[in-house]
């Protein structure tokens, strides 16, 4: 196989998935900036408020469910 | 001949010592200036070559390539392992911002990391290459950007439209 032929477009490793009614979870290579709080990560897996009633924004708590 | 393949890549040159390489990509280099004025032992403009990798230890190498704002200079460890697992505080490492010279196999380890931004009492902007699931669909974004509601308050969920703003929403 050619460094041509193994090039090919790779599928996305990252995933962003909005739960029903909770939260964004993200999962994969990134990097996350809190520009507030100036912040920055790169968990391989992170849950983030997307109800705006979390008490450890930009986390989720689970305050959803209240 | 030999030495010029040694010290040559696609789009600029590279130096080598013990334990890392250097990648100099002259078109990409805006002048900022970090480079000399932090280490003219090893970054001298006025001399040629300009670059000499045994001028300082390779920690202050790492350190000041660093500093260099755009892609004109970066680095990797010429062990392989290490690549890998590298911190992001090593901003010019290039797992980060050059990945096309990591071999084909590291690049499907270590595809560019998804930007994740949280705005100030504002959305999550995402950037990147990923896939996005909401409500049953599922869509593969290349080099995209989407910025989600984190207030609650959007009418077009999961979707930021502006609201967080109406209704005064703030990070604690």
């Amino acid at each position: 196989m050619t460094d041509m032929e193994s090039n090919e477009i790779k599928k996305p490793l990252t995933i962003v998935e909005v739960i029903d009614g909770g939260p964004l979870k993200i999962t994969g290579n990134i990097i996350l900036k809190d520009l507030k709080k100036d912040i920055t990560d790169n968990p391989s897996e992170v849950f983030l408020c997307r109800c705006g009633h979390s008490g450890n924004k930009p986390y989720c708590d689970n305050s959803h469910k209240c | 001949m030999m030495e010029r393949e040694k010290t040559s890549f696609s789009g600029g040159r590279k130096y080598s010592n013990d334990e890392i390489t250097v990648y100099w990509k002259p078109d990409a280099c805006v002048h900022a200036s970090y480079c000399y004025r932090e280490l003219i032992e090893v970054f001298d403009p006025g001399r040629r070559p300009w670059v000499d990798i045994k001028g300082a230890e390779t920690e202050r190498i790492i350190e000041v390539v660093n500093m260099c704002p755009t892609e004109a200079l970066t680095w990797k460890w010429n062990d392989e392992k290490k690549n890998k697992d590298i911190s992001i505080d090593q901003t010019n490492h290039i797992k980060f911002r050059r990945p096309e010279l990591m071999s084909t196999d590291e690049q499907e380890i270590q595809e560019n990391p998804v930007s994740i931004k949280i705005m100030i009492d504002g959305p999550v902007v995402i950037k990147g290459d990923f896939t996005f699931q909401y409500s049953g669909n599922k869509k593969e974004i290349k080099e995209g950007i989407i910025s989600l509601c984190r207030c609650g308050a959007s009418y077009h969920l999961p979707f930021c439209d502006g609201t967080h703003r109406k209704i005064g929403f703030e990070d604690k």
